[in-house]
């Protein structure tokens, strides 16, 4: 090689041919919001199947049902954008619904109750977080002990009796209504908007993203990989916890049976949603919508007369071909 | 030695979103010929190649194989009609052997069990014939980047190829590996298969070649005897008219502004013990050895990636980077070896990947619109891109390589650790990079570049430094020592200066 330099013009830097032309935009639309026509259909349907369906109170019911596990899926959106997994939060729901009825019936004030509860399920995932992130330990070896071991605490905590006496100020937060608006399904926009906006605008929602997209360079870019990793399951446990209390407060009792298999609902809302597993890409409005997409599924059923068991595997089946028709539409705007 | 018309192409064309990536472009290749397909980044040459190999459909276009057309709907039809491919980027599964990577989907059996000795016996040889020294039981998440490429290429030569395709596949290799390589292509095209060698140096390309197709702007512009043209007209050609390739003088070492890097001295027991480098702010200090002689390695520990005994003063201060994040708080930045694996997020934009650097000092997001440093990067370094909001992988390799680099430009670091940023940029590329280097250093920026390839250090630097086996085996000046004192002293001749 001699020593050049160039002269002359310069390429220009962006190519030929900047539009995108409009089959291209509707194509990422489609895209983009598949999963929203996806939902808008399967309303319509239920619409014509059933006259009850959009009746504002069924709409109502919907959103009071689906809200708990819609708060956890939404935590557990921030530790799969980082190529992690939560298992354990059905457990941590439990835990923090059960010490929450014990701290009142112990005589604590009941706000005081609730954020200790809460924050006993921060500190529970920043914990397994911290452990899986700074051991590199598999964050499913982690969180399945934690399945496993928080379970078997909560069980501990109440000698495996529900413990009663939710006093009415916070039974309210469970089951009560802002005219025909469940407090709940507030509950749960309020952190579904709040999530979105930390996700998109924050630095720190940036930085889950790189560490889900390539942690390497992330680390090579100064992101502090494992402190953002613990974070996102610091959230994740304190939304579970959330929805732990929550539903103690709907139920008035803590049981340590609840909340049971949560892990898979919000897992399968995530996923269903358009978060990839392999971290990066996806988001929270994904998995709002995916919620709400279940549950409707599980109403339509429920106002058809048909069992649970036809409800489960319609589930099963619905959720595979919305992840087919995903990648479809994704491989088609790449190839 | 080039016999009867074995492959063509013909009027092939690609559209992606937003960009022509080939438009009626064709490719002939005769039977036992060396090919080499030329072209600026971002010409289309990867495009054609994906198309071949079946892992991109063409919107229009026709493929004869040996006088047949053939339509190649997947990697594994093409590996089956004998398509062989080394491709540009890596792709290997890291958690496995180098034997099971060679044989993927193609594991020799017996009783419909793997065949795990014969795998590694199979395995041995083919690796004996690049000519690498590490075993096949080695996981690839071990390898440096070298032993990588080495492995994709054995793999290439296991299947019993017709056509075997090696798109760059000398970007991360020294001199000595790829004559290696050089051997096993002749002795693989003088037993009848076609090579398609696509190369950004145009030493290599005379070396090995018979015949040259360029390509500009997704079409091909001409196709050359080798023998029959010179370096300066094929790039011309490939340029285009719109700009050319001047001399320029060599580094002298006189400009220097006070501060830089003082390295007195870099440990990592067993690996690495360099003391007396010193990289003065206004200069390109270049560091240059074999494969494993710690270039990346010493580049790595400046940087804060890894764990080092560090004596080290930026601008006179004691400089301790505990981890890349501290280094880049103290405006150094690194260009790592392997872009995809340490320095892309490749799914995500380039506007993100770009101010990702940037954003440790802030808290929210800043706006498109509103910071406009990305962008005159992005034209700074001339990447190619359709949108800034494309994503980075699908951007050609070269403007791939220009985004790791622009990552560093953005905040304006005062301190660049660079290996081999040229991997993958074509001539024309290369020239911009350092002319904007040198405009660096002029500017007050402290330049290291680590690279394995002499000529370029060599035109480009005011000092080079020469690592052998993990320490500093000699410090040379372009201005008053030549080429052939430097090479023995990466050879680990002692008292070559
Ligand atoms: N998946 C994709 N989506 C959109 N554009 C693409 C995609 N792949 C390639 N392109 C575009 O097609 C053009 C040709 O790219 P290609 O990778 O073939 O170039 P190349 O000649 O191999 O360049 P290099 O020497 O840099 O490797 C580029 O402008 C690139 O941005
Ligand atoms: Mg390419």
């Amino acid at each position: 090689m001699t020593q050049v330099s160039t002269q002359g013009a310069v390429t220009p830097p962006v190519g030929r041919g900047e539009s995108r032309g409009f089959r291209g935009r509707t194509r990422s639309l489609i895209v983009r919001f598949n999963l929203l026509l996806i939902f808008l259909a399967l309303c319509a349907l239920g619409a014509i199947l059933s006259p009850n369906f959009a009746n504002p109170n069924n709409i109502s019911n919907l959103l009071q049902q689906s809200s708990l596990v819609g708060i956890a899926a939404i935590g557990m959106t921030f530790v799969i954008l980082t190529a992690n997994i939560d298992l354990s939060v059905g457990s941590v729901a439990a835990l923090a619904g059960m010490t929450v009825a014990i701290f009142i019936a112990g005589g604590m004030n009941m706000w005081l109750a609730f954020a200790l509860s809460v924050a006993i399920g921060l500190i529970a995932g920043s914990v397994m977080g911290g452990l899986s992130a700074y051991f590199t330990l598999p964050s499913f070896m982690v969180t399945l002990a934690g399945l496993v071991g928080i379970r078997g605490l909560t069980y501990l905590l109440s000698d495996g009796t529900p413990v009663t006496g939710i006093p009415d100020q916070l039974a309210y937060l469970g089951s009560g209504r802002i005219g025909p608006v469940p407090v709940v399904g507030l509950i749960f926009i309020g952190v579904t908007v709040i999530s979105a906006l930390v996700l998109n605008f924050t630095v720190f929602g940036e930085h889950v993203y790189s560490t889900g997209s390539n942690p390497e360079a992330a680390r090579l870019s100064g992101v502090n990989v494992k402190k953002i990793i613990t974070i996102t399951f610091a959230i994740c446990g304190g939304l579970a916890a959330l929805s732990g209390v929550l539903l103690t407060a709907r139920l008035t009792v803590g049981q340590p049976t609840a909340n049971e298999g949560l892990e898979l609902d919000a897992i399968a809302a995530v996923v269903l949603g358009g978060t990839s597993l392999f971290g990066g890409s996806g988001g929270v409005f994904g998995t709002f919508i995916a919620v709400f997409m279940l549950a409707v599924i599980r109403n339509i059923f429920n106002l058809m007369g048909l069992g649970s068991f036809y409800q489960m595997v319609v589930t099963g089946v619905i959720l595979i071909i919305a992840l087919l028709l995903n990648r479809l539409l994704e491989n088609r705007g790449k190839r | 030695m080039s016999g009867s018309q074995l492959l063509s192409m013909r009027g092939i064309s690609k559209r992606y979103l937003g960009v022509q990536a080939l438009d009626d472009a064709s490719l002939d290749v005769r039977q036992g010929e060396v090919m080499c397909l030329l072209g600026e980044n971002g010409a289309g040459k990867s495009t054609l190649i994906k198309i071949l190999t079946g892992s991109v459909t063409p919107d229009f276009g026709v493929i004869e194989l040996a006088g047949e057309v053939i339509e190649v709907r997947s990697p594994l039809e093409a590996a089956r009609r004998g398509i062989s491919v080394v491709h540009q980027e890596l792709d290997l599964v890291p958690d496995q052997t180098v034997a099971q990577n060679l044989y993927i989907g193609r594991e020799p059996t017996r009783f419909g069990i793997v065949d795990k000795a014969r795998r590694r016996q199979e395995a041995a040889d083919a690796l004996e014939r690049v000519g690498a020294h590490f075993s096949p039981n080695a996981r690839v998440r071990d390898l440096t980047v070298v032993q990588r490429q080495l492995t994709m290429i054995a793999r290439a030569l296991t299947v019993n190829a017709r056509v075997l395709v090696m798109d760059e596949p000398s970007a991360t290799l020294t001199a000595e590996e790829l004559s290696h390589v050089f051997t096993v292509v002749r002795e693989v095209a003088s037993g009848g298969c076609s090579v398609l060698y696509i190369s950004h140096r145009m030493e290599e390309v005379f070396e090995i070649g018979n015949r040259a197709t360029v390509m500009r702007d997704g079409r091909t512009v001409a196709v050359h005897d080798l023998a029959a043209v010179t370096q300066d007209g094929l790039i011309a050609e490939m340029l285009g008219d719109q700009r050319t390739l001047v001399d320029r003088p060599l580094r002298d070492g006189s400009h220097t502004i006070a501060g830089g890097l003082d390295i007195k001295s870099v440990v990592i027991p067993g690996v690495l013990e360099i003391s007396g480098i010193t990289a003065p702010r206004g200069q390109v200090t270049g560091l240059i050895g074999l494969g494993g002689s710690g270039r990346s390695t010493l580049l790595s520990a400046l940087f804060g990636a890894i764990k080092a005994q560090r004596d080290v003063t930026l601008d006179g201060r004691a400089y301790h980077p505990h981890s890349p994040r501290s280094a880049i708080s103290q405006k150094v930045g690194l260009v790592p070896e392997d872009r995809k694996s340490q320095g892309l997020m490749i799914n995500r934009s380039v506007w993100n990947n770009l101010i990702e650097p940037s954003l440790n000092q802030r808290l929210t997001m800043p706006s498109q619109r509103r910071f406009t440093t990305p962008r005159s990067v992005v034209s700074a370094l001339g990447i190619r891109l359709s949108s800034l909001t494309q994503r980075v992988r699908e951007l050609s390799g070269g403007n791939q390589q220009k985004v790791v680099l622009g990552k560093w430009l953005v905040d304006a670091s005062t301190v660049l650790l660079l290996d081999e940023p040229t991997r993958g940029l074509d001539v024309g590329a290369k020239a911009d990079l350092f002319d904007e280097v040198h405009k660096l250093a002029d500017s007050g920026t402290c330049v290291l570049l680590a690279s394995s390839e002499l000529p370029e250090v060599f035109a480009n630097c005011d000092t080079i430094h020469v690592l052998y086996e993990g320490s500093l085996a000699g410090s040379f000046h372009p201005g008053s020592n030549t080429v052939d004192q430097v090479l023995q002293a990466m050879l680990g001749v002692k008292g070559a200066q």
